[in-house]
Parts: structure tokens; sequence; C-alpha cells
């Protein structure tokens, strides 16, 4: 067995990945070999150091501390979700917002302007000068009446209009 | 009750149930978050926060492995997050242990006293620390939880050859440091 790969089969004993004739070759150098051994011996070292050391035990209350924790968690994650997403949803909402009035503005017609007289008429499929020669036939006589009673007035008061 | 039942009792947001798989895997839990950062509070308040975050993932448990075992993996992942956070100021205790290395070698490690004992324990931790992540994990996993190749592999989502070939890489390095330090006791390991 050759040192360069029995560094490899030294620390895979201390796993017991080894089969019986492995184990017995890996001996047999070892014996012979003081370098090898001394590797052994180093690794074995940090082994024990690692194993046989007392471990801490966690905080006191482990679980009475931890429950609060897990109540505050469950209440908390509509706002965590929020802090999230929410904060990427401002701007994105704005822009959204914006677009969508300047949309309004220019492409939907505008309510605020009223149709003229005969662009109604023509909306209702009715004849806009038909209608029109009848409103001035009409305001035609009412026209004169009230012309007649206000020249009348005007007389009588000694008035010019 | 069968640890299968507390966990789809437990989904269904029984807290009894959780509280006995708290119970349960605390301390297993605590450990791993100790050995990767040698830190009491630090290590207490990482299992705590590995116990809600289980919490919060519970519902998407698919039983495809150990619960044990996928609770590891949230320990590793988040100790692992929690590190790389901190990574700036590990550097800087990186620089002080080597310095610490130093003194140790003149002052204590030779001794054949309890001081030494622990001194040299220190010793092996801070040169554990100054190994590249990867290492640091796998050490952490099985030459301090002493936890099987098998359920390494699972947790790490790496083949056993790669367990066994990464740990051994991680021995290297490790005795290549500290072998100018170390006396030369023996110990109880399987041969």
């Amino acid at each position: 067995m050759k040192c360069k790969n029995v560094e490899r089969k030294i620390s895979r004993s201390f796993d017991g990945l080894l089969k019986k004739e492995e184990k017995q070759a890996l001996e047999e150098h070892l014996k012979d070999c003081p370098i090898c051994q001394t590797k052994k011996e180093e690794y074995q070292n940090i082994l024990n150091t690692l194993k046989g050391e007392d471990y801490p035990e966690p905080l006191p209350y482990f679980w009475e501390r931890l429950q609060p924790k897990l109540k505050e968690s469950k209440s908390y994650e509509p706002l965590t979700l929020w802090k999230q997403w929410g904060i990427r949803a401002i701007p994105i909402s704005l822009i959204a917002v914006f677009l969508l009035t300047v949309a309004i503005i220019l492409f939907l017609p505008n309510n605020n302007e009223e149709l003229s007289q005969s662009g109604a008429l023509l909306l209702r499929n009715l004849n806009p000068l038909q209608e029109t020669t009848s409103l001035l036939e009409g305001v035609g006589v009412e026209d004169k009446n009230m012309m007649l009673i206000f020249t009348a007035m005007e007389e009588k008061n000694g008035t010019r209009r | 009750m069968e640890e299968k039942e507390l966990v789809r009792l437990s989904q269904e947001g029984n807290e009894e149930a959780f509280a006995s798989l708290v119970k349960k895997y605390k301390i297993k839990i605590f450990n791993l978050a100790w050995s990767l950062t040698r830190d009491h509070e630090t290590a207490d308040d990482m299992a705590q926060e590995v116990f809600i975050k289980a919490y919060f993932a519970l519902p998407r448990f698919q039983f495809k492995s150990e619960f044990g075992t996928w609770l590891y993996r949230i320990t590793v992942n988040h100790v692992k997050d929690y590190l790389r956070k901190k990574g700036r100021m590990n550097k800087m205790l990186i620089e002080s242990k080597k310095e610490s290395l130093l003194f140790l070698e003149d002052n204590t490690v030779r001794k054949e006293n309890k001081y030494a004992e622990e001194q040299r324990r220190k010793l092996v931790h801070q040169a554990i620390q100054t190994l590249p992540e990867k290492y640091h994990v796998i050490l952490s996993l099985r030459d301090i939880q002493g936890l099987p190749y098998g359920e390494i592999s699972k947790i790490l989502k790496i083949s056993p050859g790669t367990v066994d070939s990464r740990l051994h890489r991680a021995r290297k390095i490790l005795r290549e440091k500290l072998a100018p330090f170390l006396s030369q006791e023996g110990g109880n390991h399987e041969m």
C-alpha cells in the first residue's frame, strides 16, 4: 500500500467504512510507516476533541419563548406579505393609474361638450332643416306679438329701444 | 404518538403536536446551530428561527424524507444564510483567530492539564471556522453531530460518494492546519 492512498483509508477507517482486508492492509502499513502512523494519531486527536465535547443546552423555556413568536408571526403574516410586495406595488399602481387617466382623456368622448341642436336632431334621425323652418315660423309669430307689445309700451312711456 | 402523526397534526395547525416535535428536536437543532456558530445565544436564536420557519413551511412538507432530515436541512440553510450575512464580521474573527492560534501554540496546548485540553478544543473549533463553508458544514454534521453518511447525503442533497470525498478533504485540510499544534494523545475511535 502506498502512503499516497493511505490517508483516505485512515479517514474512512474512523467511519467504519473499510472492508476487513482493507483494514488489515492499513494496519500492516501503519506498523511500518511512522509518517502515516503520525497522521493517523493526528486525525484521532482531532476527532476525539470534537466528539468528546460537552455541548451546551438551549436557553431555558425554549417552547415558552417560541410559542408567542409563532403567534406573532401568524398575525403578522399578511403584513409581511404586504411588506414584501406592497412596496413594489405602489409605483406600479401609480403608473397604471396615470396611464388609465391619459387613456380616458385621449380616447373617450368628452361628455361635457353639448351637442348642437342640429347634431341632436341628426342623432335622433330627424331632418334639422324642417325643424328649423318650423321653429323660425313659430318664433316669427311670437316675435311679432312681442314687438307690438314692446312698441306700444315704448310709445306710452316716451322711451326708445 | 408516532412522529408522522405529530407532523400531520402540526400541518393542520395543532400546536400541541408541534410542541412535541419541538421537544424532540430542539437539542439536536440547537447543537447543530451551535457547532456551526459556536455562540450560545446565536445558536439558540437560530434554533428558534428554524422552528418558526419549519412551522410555516409544514404545509409544504410532503413526507418525501424524514421530518428530522428536513429540519436539519432547514437548519443548515438557515445558518449558512446567517454566516453569509455575517461574512464581513467572520473575516475579522478569522484574522483574530489566526493570531490566537500562534498564542496557543506557545502557551497552552502542550501543557498536560484540563486547561490545555480546553484550549485544544478551542483551537480545533477555531480552525474549523476558518474552513470553507462546505467543509465546515460537513464536519459539523459528521464529526460533531455524528450523523450517518446517508442522512448527510439527504440533508445536503449530494451523493454519498460526494459526502465521502468532501469529508475526507475537510479532515485533511483540518489536520494540516492543526498538525503543528497537536500533541500526541490517542483516542478511542473505531479503527
